[in-house]
């Protein structure tokens, strides 16, 4: 089984009221086990939507998401949390950190959420932030680190239980293009490693650098320019 | 990191809400403890002095209520309108041993004491006295003072002294062994000088009878019925209706602690209602990271239930602190003095300060149930989203 993630016609309503939402209209798509997928399209369309629903932050309206070979939507509220801990580093545009917690301590909390013994956290917490850089802001907190910072501490985060795959949601959407440029090198390194990664992102740079793009537009996901020219769903 | 340190972590990073609410709880729990120690200790003096009193019959005036049977008890001032001939007559009755008591207050260095007019011989043969320092009073109408032993040591008194009762300079002339009741805080003088220092005639307040055989109390009521027109009551009734008195009292100062107390529980609900608020972000993280909707239940109701665990340490703490340091001041009150001066203040036990520290724990966990469900039912995707 070479997907990690395959969806079936999802479809996701958001209701506020009487009022209806449709977010996603019947999205089919499959993400390669190792790959490098970005997510882009115009603001609004349903990028954050898809994504929440591939990572088992939310559940479908209809349709169905496997992850990893594990069908998400028979699972229960904890053995989706289980998969969400285990299978998946999440990353999002804004405030992925707690801000009363050190760096450390907000690493140590992903391992301490998949039951790592306080013991074994703090080494594993030291090694992840070196591997994203910030060995010596291991116990700065998230005020005293830049923006860029705080993202690859998130990221370090996002890798405490060696997740197969990483879910983000415009992560450098609010860096320079500095910051941006090291949050990538530590991407592509990881990707390199074997993590499949997959980025929301409005930046067409680091789409055109990905092994494979998919489109969304309107609460639907195409595979190529042509084929959401021409109204082609992703198969 | 780990659950209990994530939450102190919560707790205290407001720390203006947290100092206040653990005020709150504090000073619930700390008025519950204060009213529990004084009422418990007021009790426990309560029988104490009726054992002490060493009678089993009190003989009244006609409609003495039962707060004129608390200052018997007590050693506050009573009226004074029992008659030496009702006396005599009571006394001539077979099967009973009776003494005559004038209740009377003065003072000394300023300080309230109470102040008994007593047949010395009838009296020490009654309840049994040794004299410690010094010699008894000889007879009733002498100039002198016999003073319990816990007077002699708060004023410093020894045979020989003087001790000023209605401007007379009285001399000490003997001091009594410790009795463990009132009769240690009172200063003792012959009967008809009592009558003439404070200007009472041939009355005195009460009599205390000692029947011969306790089997036959109800007769002994009736015959003292039949012979004077006074009130008898039996040490048993007289117990009764007083601790009746105190049992509500009790009651009353712990409804007002239960008030205090659950006024304190909305204040937690209001602190965890508003972490649920300020934290909804939060919330949604850990929940990306794997946290079930039972971790966070968990980590609101600890954060809760600790707040209840420690004010009601430092509730119990302060409670007893403050009744230590209220209870010297509580005076010149029938049912206060009670608290000062003989036995001073008995603890609460082991088992009610454990118990209000558990109950304090219990409140708080009971008011830290919805706002630990409101937060454990936030979808994941609602609290990312929330701004
Ligand atoms: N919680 C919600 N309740 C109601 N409607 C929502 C909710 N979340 C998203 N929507 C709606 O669903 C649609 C898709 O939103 P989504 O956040 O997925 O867009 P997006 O592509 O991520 O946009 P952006 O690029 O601005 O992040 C939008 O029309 C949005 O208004
Ligand atoms: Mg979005």
């Amino acid at each position: 089984m070479n997907d990690i993630i395959t969806c079936r016609q999802l479809t996701k309503n958001y209701q506020r009221g009487s009022v209806v939402t449709p977010a996603l209209r019947g999205v089919t798509l499959t993400i390669p086990r190792g790959s490098f997928t970005c997510i882009i399209g115009p603001s609004g369309h349903g990028k954050s939507t898809l994504m929440h629903l591939l990572g088992g932050l939310d559940r479908p309206t209809s349709g169905s998401v496997s992850l990893d070979g594990i069908a998400l939507d028979t699972l229960d509220e904890r053995a989706l949390a289980e998969v969400r801990s285990r299978k998946i580093g999440f990353v999002f545009q804004f405030f992925n950190l707690l801000n009363n917690l050190t760096a450390r301590e907000n690493v140590e909390l992903a391992l301490m959420l998949a039951g790592v013994p306080g013991s074994r956290q703090t080494a594993r917490a030291g090694d992840l932030l070196a591997r994203v850089g910030l060995a010596d802001r291991a116990d700065y907190r998230p005020a005293q680190l830049s923006g860029g910072q705080q993202q690859r501490v998130a990221i370090a985060r996002a890798l405490a239980n060696n997740p197969p795959l990483l879910l983000m949601d415009e992560p450098t959407g609010n860096l320079d293009s500095e910051a941006e440029a090291e949050i990538l090198a530590i991407l592509k390194s990881l990707h390199a490693e074997g993590t499949t990664v997959v980025l929301v992102t409005h930046n067409a740079e680091i789409a055109a650098r990905a092994e494979q793009i998919i489109r969304v537009r309107d609460g639907l996901a195409f595979m190529t320019a042509e084929d959401a020219a021409a109204g082609r769903l992703v198969a | 990191m780990n659950l209990p340190k994530l939450v102190v972590n919560n707790m205290t990073r407001r720390r203006g809400r947290f100092v206040f609410t653990l005020l709150g709880i504090t000073i619930g729990i700390g008025a519950f403890v204060t009213f529990l120690a004084l009422g418990g200790s007021l009790k426990q003096e309560v029988m104490r002095e009726a054992n002490a009193l060493g009678a089993n019959l009190v003989v009244t005036p006609k409609g003495s209520c039962a707060y004129e049977q608390v200052s018997i008890l007590t050693g506050e001032v009573l009226p004074s309108n029992i008659t030496m001939e009702e006396y005599a007559r009571v006394k001539a009755l077979p099967g009973m041993t009776v003494v005559p008591v004038l209740a009377e207050k003065s003072a000394i260095n300023n300080r309230p004491v109470s102040v008994s007019g007593i047949l010395p011989d009838e009296m020490r043969a009654f309840k049994g006295w040794q004299i410690a320092a010094g010699s008894d009073l000889a007879a009733t109408d002498e100039i002198a003072v016999l003073l319990g032993a816990e007077a002699a040591e708060q004023f410093r008194l020894q045979p020989g002294g003087k001790v000023v009762v209605r401007g007379e300079a009285l001399p000490v002339k003997g001091v009594l062994a410790a009795t463990g009741g009132k009769d240690d805080v009172t200063v003792f003088l012959p009967l008809a000088t009592a009558q003439r220092l404070f200007g009472t005639g041939s009355h005195v307040s009460y009599l205390a009878v000692k029947v011969d055989d306790v089997t036959g109390i109800d007769l002994a009521i009736e015959r003292i019925r039949e012979q004077v027109s006074l009130g008898v009551v039996s040490d048993r009734q007289m117990l009764a209706s007083v601790l009746a008195i105190v049992g509500s009292v009790n009651v009353t100062l712990q409804l007002i602690a239960a008030v205090a107390v659950l006024a304190a529980a909305f204040g937690i609900v209001n602190t965890m209602l508003t972490a649920t608020y300020e934290r909804k972000r939060e919330i949604g993280i850990l929940q990306a990271l794997g946290a079930t909707r039972r971790t966070i239940f968990t980590l609101f109701l600890v954060e809760s239930g600790l707040y209840g665990l420690l004010g009601g340490v430092c509730g119990v703490g302060s409670g007893l602190l403050f009744t230590l340091a209220v209870a010297p001041h509580l005076e010149q009150n029938a049912f206060t003095s009670f608290v000062k001066g003989s036995g001073g203040i008995g603890l609460p036990d082991p088992l009610v300060i454990g118990g209000a520290i558990l109950f304090s724990a219990a409140v708080a966990v009971l008011a830290g149930l919805y706002p630990a469900w409101r937060a454990s039912r936030l979808s994941p995707v609602e609290a990312i989203s929330y701004e």
